[in-house]
Order: C-alpha cells, then structure tokens, then sequence
C-alpha cells in the first residue's frame, strides 16, 4: 500500500492519475443520460476504465478513478455521497492491479481459462469492495437502500469489466509495455520482503467483501440481525442497522487494504 | 454536450473567497440533511432557489430539470416501496407499502432533490480552480488539487478526440445509429481505444513539460490567482452557519435526522 503515498514523488504516476480520472469522467458524462437511480448511478460502461487502467497504472488509477467519479458527478449527482463515491472508486481502482500482481506473474493480457477465472475473480472482488462501501454510506446518509443500490453497483462494475476490460487490455497493454508506460516500468520493481503479510490482507479483503454483501442485504432487508445492534435502532429505512451493523466488516477491509 | 455547469458571471455568489463557498455547500447539506419532513425541506429549498437566482444560475436549472424530477420520483419510489413499513397497506417479499413509508419517501425526495440543487448552486458559481485552491486551503495536497484541475481540462480534450474518432468513422460509411440503443451503445465503443492510445501518447510529453516547470521542486506553491476576504465573505460565512444551526435545532426540537 506504501506506493499509494511513493507514487506522488513520480511526476509520469501524477500524469497517470490526471489521465485516468478523465477518461473515466469523459465516458462517465455521456452516459449521465442512462440513469438506473437518478442522481445515484447510471448506465456505466465507463466502468471498465478504472479496471484498465489499474493494470496499466497501478496506483495512479486508484487516485484517478476517485477523483474521476467525483469529476463525473460535476455534471449530475454532486453531494455528500461523493465521500462514498471516492473511497469505493479507490478501492475498485487500487484493488484489480493489487490482486493480480499477488496471485500471478502474468501479464493482464487473458490468454486462458486460467487468465479468465482469475480476471473474473478479482473484478468481483474490487467490484464488491466498491459497491460495500458505496452501498453502505448511501443507505446511512437515507439515500438508497443498501439491497437496491448495493447490488447495482455491484452488477453494473461487473458487467462493465467483464464486457470491455478484456478486450481494452488485450489492445491497450502491450502498446503501453512497449513504451515503458506500465506502472511497473515506471515505479521499478516492488519490495517482496512483506508478501506473507499481503496475503493475510488479502484473506482479510476477499472475506469482509463477501460477508459484507451478504450481511448488507440481510440488515437492509431485516433478514438478518446482529448481536451488536441492538432491536431498537432497526428503524424503517435501516440506516442504523446497515451502518452499525456492517462497521466491523468495514474496518476489517481497511485493514486488509492496509496490509495488501 | 456543454461540458460546464460553471455559469460565467460576476455575481456576488461569484465573488465569494472559494473557502466560503466550500464551507457554505458543507453547511447547506448539513441543512438539507437533518431536514427530516417536506415542511423542513421546502424553506431551504425556496432559500437555495433564491440563492440560484442570485448566482445567475437559474438555467442551469432548466437544464437539469428532468433530472431533478427523476431524482425526486425515483427516490420516492425507491423508498415507498423498500421501507420497512410497521403497518404496511400492502406487502410482497421485500416491499411494504405504507403510510410511514410513504411519507418518508417523500421527506427524502425533498431532501435528496434539494442536495442536488446545492451542488448545482455550487458548480455554477465556482470554477474547478478555485475548487482546487479551496481544498488546498483547508489543507488537501497540493498534487491532488492540481490533478482534479488537470483531469477537468483534459476531459473535454478526449471527448473531442472521440467525436473525432466518430466523425472519421462516418466517413467510412461506419452507421453508428443502426440497431437498437444497446446496439447503438456497443457500437460507440471500439472509439475508445483510440482516445487511449492517443492519452497514452500524452502521458511522457506532459511529465516532461510539468517537470520542465519545477512540478516536484520542494516549498510553497505560487499562482496567479489570489484571492481576498472581505465583508461579503464574512456575512456569508456567518449566515451559512447560522442556517445550518437553525436547522439543527429545529431537527431536535421538531424532529428531523
């Protein structure tokens, strides 16, 4: 996690974020006009960008898909839920490239089944990281229920990925390899001295993402009850519940993200 | 596509030091916020209306107008339909339709619909640099300010590149309003790749040409903007808090969030 904080003394990783955030913002904008939940989420094929763009940049499209959502939003849907938006666009930007680089030497160019349930795998993982914490700060500022826009997040980044990042990386990568515009090429190679540990905060990352969507549509739904909150702050739109409820899951994927 | 909100003028709401502004929008939503009926949010909103008025950005409005309506039938529908009703008219699976739920939906879709209508006051008086410099102000990175001003600019620069993409595969006979909307959708696409790659191209110049001016040399960052505090920002400054306590109070003693 350190090279989210390094890559700012590296004026080519600073370029990098200003060009992720406007591609994303310049896909985002135009499909503003698709909404699924008006001034919440829209049609976002533009979602494939943050996913591209992690493997070609690392931590650069962490920042620059955060700020690209919140340069999105300037043209429909500016509010108190961009805070929401930025953390989660962090993390689907920082956590596909992260992943990746842990589990496999391979570069993101899918070739195989292998290529393609591991592509799958870690899609949904910054997906469900993303649509958790979005999903959770909306339903506790009364917006939208975690169990509506939870899953649609979820979804839409899936789909979006799934669809068009394969096909972008396959065309984009190898001309950004070739001219020594990969994260790696960029930063060097990265220190191995803590990689027991990042696999801990991957365990710690991959179970909070997963536990976290289950609980978060059972506390919305009042399917689902915990020990720690208690029956009287369930209330009718389950803000309390969802937002006391899922709090532990969510330090727990901090804590991940820290150790990754 | 018009790629600004920012409404060009010189009102007072344009005039204001760009710290009162982002301490001013903070307040508004924490205005708009605690508002927990229709009666709390409607003299916020005839407040923020005024404020729209004042600012010259009562266009903007217009412009937005389908989409301040969706924002307040969707979220009203959402919430009538998804909130746990205690004595709900009407119940299937997860959706109970009742009185409770109903007029929370409505509350919300004040409130909501009143957010969007702050932002859009906001951006229609406040340009992406003095965003940035107010963020830097408060004590955001200067980097991170810079980078936000950065990606604002280019965005209309890739969108040209696209529309240029568009226009040569026009050329070629390519029919990108053939099929249906999805079809249509898919066929905009393929165009992506090229304004990546023509990004990608960008990237090194632009390192070299920021590097070239002292982009990572140490010590305090000058610009050519400045700006200055006068009444008007204090005035400003002090009734945006005051609203936002009278709102608090009145939540607590009237209920609300």
């Amino acid at each position: 996690m350190r090279e989210l904080i390094a890559m700012w003394r590296n004026t080519r990783m600073v370029v990098f974020t200003a060009l992720t955030a406007s591609l994303y913002a310049a896909i985002l904008i135009p499909f503003k006009v698709l909404p699924i939940i008006p001034g919440v989420t829209e049609l976002r094929p533009a979602n494939a960008i943050p996913v591209v763009c992690s493997f070609l940049f690392g931590p650069a499209a962490a920042w620059g898909a955060a700020i690209g959502n919140v340069i999105g939003d300037f043209f429909g849907g500016f509010g108190p839920g961009d805070l929401f938006g930025f953390v989660g666009n962090f993390l689907y930007g920082f956590l596909p490239y992260r992943t990746w680089e842990l589990l496999t030497q391979r570069r993101p160019v899918l070739r195989g089944p292998m290529d393609w349930l591991l592509f799958t795998a870690v899609v949904g993982l910054a997906s469900g990281a993303c649509a958790l914490v979005i999903g959770w700060g909306l339903n506790v500022l009364g917006f939208v229920p975690f169990r509506v826009l939870g899953n649609i997040v979820w979804i839409n980044n899936m789909l979006a990925s799934m669809l068009l990042a394969p096909f972008l990386l396959a065309v984009v990568y190898p001309r950004a390899e070739r001219g020594g515009l990969t994260y790696g090429q960029v930063l060097g190679r990265r220190e191995t001295g803590r990689v027991g540990l990042a696999y801990v905060g991957l365990g710690l990352v991959v179970g909070a993402v997963g536990v976290g969507m289950w609980l978060g549509n059972g506390l919305s739904s009042g399917s689902v009850r915990v020990p720690w909150v208690g029956e009287g702050v369930a209330g009718g739109t389950g803000a309390w519940a969802v937002g006391l409820g899922l709090a532990p899951v969510l330090v727990v994927l901090l804590l991940g993200m820290v150790l990754l | 596509m018009k790629l600004s909100i920012y409404v060009v003028a010189n009102t007072p709401l344009h005039r204001l030091h760009p710290v009162v502004k982002v301490v001013g929008i903070f307040c508004f939503f924490v205005a708009a916020f605690t508002a927990g009926s229709p009666i709390q949010s409607l003299p916020l909103a005839a407040v923020v209306g005024a404020l729209l008025w004042l600012g010259g950005a009562l266009a903007n409005v217009w412009r937005f107008r389908w989409f301040l309506a969706l924002v307040f039938f969707m979220t009203f529908l959402v919430w009538s339909l998804f909130f746990h009703s205690e004595a709900p008219w009407f119940a299937w699976g997860p959706v109970r339709l009742g009185y409770d739920g109903v007029r929370f939906a409505l509350a919300t879709a004040c409130r909501l619909t009143t957010f969007f209508a702050v932002g859009l006051l906001f951006l229609s008086t406040t340009r992406v640099e003095e965003f940035a410099d107010a963020l830097g102000m408060i004590g955001v990175p200067a980097k991170l300010g810079f980078v936000m001003t950065l990606a604002f600019r280019l965005v209309p620069a890739f969108v040209d590149a696209a529309l240029s993409v568009v226009q040569a595969q026009r050329c070629r006979g390519f029919d990108f309003d053939r099929g249906n909307w999805l079809e249509r959708v898919r066929h905009y696409l393929p165009v992506i790749v090229p304004v990546f790659i023509g990004a990608l191209r960008r990237a090194d110049l632009m390192a070299m040409a920021l590097e070239a001016r002292g982009f990572q040399l140490p010590g305090p960052r000058t610009s050519y903007r400045t700006y200055a505090w006068g009444w008007g920002d204090a005035i400003a400054l002090v009734g945006s808090v005051m609203l936002a306590g009278t709102w608090l109070l009145w939540a607590r003693f009237a209920g609300g969030n």
